[in-house]
């Protein structure tokens, strides 16, 4: 039974810590915080967009919202049960989509992967074979449904491991990383199919690395760094945490100490951030328009040579870069 | 026909499909399973060679039940390493059927696989010795041998909850495989081991189950103290008490999965 609330996942006060042991002889228990106090609601009907680096804690978050996972500390709630105590309530009502080339019976074809796990679901049997039929076609692989699973590229896996999380029309989905790895038009295919999924009312919690898939599909965006989540709002609402802030993009072989330091320290640069771009650098420079003086740039790289200089419009990405870039700082 | 309504059937079901048809698409490893038995068939049976016409029973019959057990041991196992392998455990786990049934549906998949190596011995020794099988009531040690099929599932259940706990269970099978031969008297009459040996192949269901074969199969035969009757109430509490045992401990692994976190790790 759905609860009455219209928040479809609930999460307060959420950790988790990981131990593990390094060290030869004698070894030593070391303990990892992947999640450190995640706060979180997710309301029916919402596609919601989970982002953040590698190691974030995206993929924990998914395994303990999809009971695979306890947490160490607080609570979470999915569709009005509590992950830690009542899994079995929650199994039979969401849909667990992890990407990748793993999880799928590779001897077997696609539609026998389909019908395990329709029995696992619990589907009565004369709905097994429509619904297969169903999905298959939803997600474009009725041809070659009866192949085995080891002939799929990796883009059919996906659509197959899509499938199985659909077989049992689940009020909530979970799409952990779905198209990562695969080529732009198969990308584009299981973007439509998500937006399809959402319209159709399903909600769908979906972890991704892609900001753009975010920005474009996703009603609301929760942004993830170091187990803590640093902001969670609209697109448009992110992008306003660097609202009306400018971006200055300066790309060269290397930069001096000293150069950075006179950039960060121009009148109106509120951020500055650096990162490798093949054998370039590129720093990127957030400024206050009303303060920033275009030529001061030429004063502070004087000695400089092979710069290149742009200014843009600030995007989702430079928000949720300064937002990582913060915690990670702190 | 309608989807059976306790999950635990439909997860037997579903397993037991998906292992034939993985079966199908891949058999050669029933073939390493079937080459110790009829080894130890043919040893045993040189060693007894002496003693009549029983003896091809008793060789048959032993081998036929090591041939089962490593089947059952080394199917369920590697497939539950498999599912760890190809990342299945995860997506199995997070569906509404308990594991356990999904286990218990290749255990007893891989016990009827098991029956290949039995037919295997019996081919062999059959066609080196050609001597008759002395089988007088056949439908009784038919039933027997059904329930000598389920007491191994049940000791299987037990053991392949160890592989759901661990990855690093390899040791588990050879230690496993080789001491069942010995102490369920699969391989050697009961008997002839050491006496601290008894509580040990007392605990295994199997060797009740083989005794009680042994006594509808071989004429006059003399195994354990407790007669045909004592035999079956032994298999089938024994079996029972691995059964119980095997809820409670695929419970806690599954606890244990969720707390550690390393149904993904292979």
């Amino acid at each position: 039974m759905l609860p009455r609330s219209s928040d479809v996942i609930e999460v307060t006060r959420l950790t988790r810590s990981f131990s593990s042991r390094k060290g030869f002889l004698f070894q030593e228990k070391v303990a990892t915080d992947a999640l450190r106090g995640v706060d979180l609601t997710v309301h029916s009907g919402e596609l919601f967009g989970l982002l953040g680096p590698n190691g974030a804690g995206k993929t924990t978050l998914t395994k303990i919202l999809s009971t695979l996972l306890l947490p160490t500390s607080g609570t979470a709630r999915v569709l009005g049960h509590d992950v830690s105590r009542e899994g079995s309530a929650i199994r039979p009502l969401i849909g667990l989509v992890l990407g990748g080339e793993r999880g799928l019976y590779n001897r077997v074809s696609g539609r026998e992967n389909l019908r395990y796990f329709a029995d696992l679901y619990g589907l009565p049997s004369r709905d097994v074979a429509p619904r297969i039929r169903e999905v298959l076609d939803l997600v474009g692989l009725t041809e070659a449904a009866d192949r085995r699973v080891e002939e799929y590229s990796r883009g059919m896996k996906q659509k197959l491991h899509l499938a199985r999380g659909l077989l049992h029309r689940p009020p909530l989905l979970f799409l952990d990383e779905p198209t990562i790895g695969l080529d732009p038009r198969s990308a584009r295919e299981l973007r439509k199919l998500v937006r399809t999924l959402s319209s159709e009312g399903v909600t769908i919690f979906l972890t991704t690395h892609y900001m753009f898939e975010a920005e474009e599909l996703c009603h609301r965006i929760g942004i993830l760094a170091r187990g803590q989540m640093v902001a969670c709002d609209t697109p448009s609402g992110l992008q306003q945490l660097v609202g009306g802030e400018g971006t200055v993009e300066i790309e060269s072989r290397e930069f001096e100490d000293s150069e950075l330091s006179r950039l960060r320290s121009l009148p109106g640069v509120s951020r500055l951030l650096q990162e490798p771009l093949g054998t370039h650098l590129r720093v990127t420079l957030r400024v206050r328009p009303g303060d920033w003086e275009p030529s001061s740039l030429s004063g502070a790289l004087a000695a400089h040579p092979d710069l290149f200089v742009r200014e843009r419009r600030t995007t989702l990405e430079d928000a949720y870069l300064d937002l990582v870039e913060q915690e990670t700082a702190s | 026909m309608t989807s059976p309504p306790h999950p635990g059937l439909r997860g037997i079901r579903a397993s037991l499909r998906l292992s034939l048809l993985s079966f199908v698409a891949d058999p050669q490893w029933l073939i390493p399973s079937s080459i110790a038995p009829v080894i130890f068939a043919l040893a045993s049976f040189e060693m007894f060679r002496g003693s009549g016409p029983t003896l091809v029973l008793y060789a048959v019959l032993g081998a036929s039940t090591m041939s089962m057990w490593g089947q059952t041991l080394y199917g369920s196992g590697w497939a539950t390493g498999q599912d760890r392998f190809l990342g299945t455990l995860e997506p199995t786990l997070v569906a509404p059927t308990p594991y356990i049934y999904v286990v218990a549906g290749r255990v007893i998949w891989n016990v009827v696989t098991g029956l290949v190596g039995g037919v295997l011995v019996l081919g062999v020794v059959l066609w080196a010795y050609g001597q008759p099988l002395p089988l007088t009531n056949g439908l009784v040690f038919l039933a027997l041998f059904l329930v000598l099929m389920g007491s191994l599932a049940a000791v299987g259940l037990l053991f392949t909850a160890l592989f759901v706990y661990t990855r690093f269970s390899g040791f588990i099978q050879n230690v496993g495989e080789f001491s069942f031969y010995i102490i369920s008297g699969a391989m050697f009459p009961v008997i002839l081991l050491p006496f601290w040996v008894s509580p040990f192949s007392l605990a295994f269901p199997a060797t009740w189950a083989v005794d009680a074969l042994r006594y509808v199969g071989i004429p006059g035969y003399q195994g354990l103290p407790f007669g045909l009757m004592g035999d079956l109430l032994g298999t089938l509490g024994t079996s029972l008490a691995y059964l119980a045992v095997a809820l409670g401990v695929f419970r806690w692994v599954e606890h244990h999965l969720l707390e550690a976190g390393t149904a993904s790790d292979y």
